[in-house]
């Protein structure tokens, strides 16, 4: 979106109602995330089974487009040096 | 150049001026290798941009070896920190212009029609009744530093100049979001439309 436009888009409403969908009385924040989106990407490209921990992590990539966005650059990097 | 999660960090720390420049300079080529790699193909960001951020992701890295825990390759961990400084300052350079009274002023029309149209998610019965027992959420439940945050969310404004220009520490910005979220579910949930309701009306 233009930082200077006012109404939200069908794809922007979309979106807020999935995250409102999706959320949970518990959740990790983007703190966590980062701390430990590296074990989750190696894990997620060795096709691994996740924890608990690592689960709640994939459920704030699911709310956060950010952490996403770093995630899939995170996950390019890994997979081009493999 | 080290070979193990250990040495990576021994090396980074070490006494020896030499080891030490030998283990960063062979870190910071790393780096610019995976910016290349992630950032290259993007029009905003140019050779000097990924030379600049690989300088400054090597300085983020060093200042934060005491979070490196192991439970990820060293390269893996300093990657993460080097892509989240770089995408921060991208995201930082787009909405530089933007105050906290024009954040705001846009959230109070969060729960209007000319922000939130009736048909914003198409013209069927079931997705016309989510949005506007969306909007009466938005306007009797939350607050106006939620609505301007989540108008902000949603327009891509990066999370850390929200906080900023709000006045919260990052946890306190996500529990604000957060917070707001929940308590637009549970009001959805009051009028009848559960989570299932909201994922079929903007699916269909």
């Amino acid at each position: 979106m233009n930082p200077d436009s006012q109404q939200l888009t069908p794809a922007q409403v979309s979106e807020f109602l999935r995250q409102i969908a999706l959320t949970r009385d518990q959740e990790v924040d983007c703190s966590v995330c980062i701390q430990n989106i590296g074990e989750f990407t190696e894990k997620k490209i060795a096709g691994k089974e996740l924890d608990v921990a690592l689960a709640n992590i994939e459920h704030h990539l699911s709310l956060c487009p950010e952490c996403s966005e770093e995630y899939e650059a995170l996950k390019k990097i890994l997979e081009a040096s493999r | 150049m080290p070979t193990t999660e250990i040495s990576w960090v021994e090396s980074l720390r070490s006494a020896s001026p030499a080891e030490q420049a030998v283990a960063m300079k062979s870190l910071r080529e790393s780096l610019l290798k995976g910016l290349r790699i992630a950032l290259g193909d993007r029009g905003d960001v140019g050779e000097a941009h990924l030379e600049d951020f690989a300088q400054e992701g090597l300085l983020r890295v060093l200042a934060k070896l005491d979070q490196f825990q192991g439970r990820s390759l060293f390269t893996t961990w300093a990657q993460s920190v080097a892509l989240n400084n770089a995408f921060t300052e991208l995201r930082r350079k787009r909405w530089k212009d933007v105050s906290l009274d024009a954040l705001i002023e846009k959230g109070e029309h969060l729960a209007e029609p000319s922000t939130l149209p009736d048909d914003s998610l198409g013209n069927h019965e079931e997705q016309t009744k989510v949005v506007i027992a969306m909007r009466k959420a938005i306007a009797e439940e939350l607050t106006p530093k939620q609505r301007a945050a989540i108008h902000a969310e949603l327009g891509g404004m990066p999370f850390d100049q929200l906080c900023n220009l709000l006045g919260t520490s990052r946890n306190a910005g996500y529990k604000l979001l957060h917070d707001a979220r929940r308590a637009l579910k549970r009001r959805l949930e009051e009028a009848g439309i559960s989570g299932n309701d909201i994922q079929t009306a903007f699916s269909s």
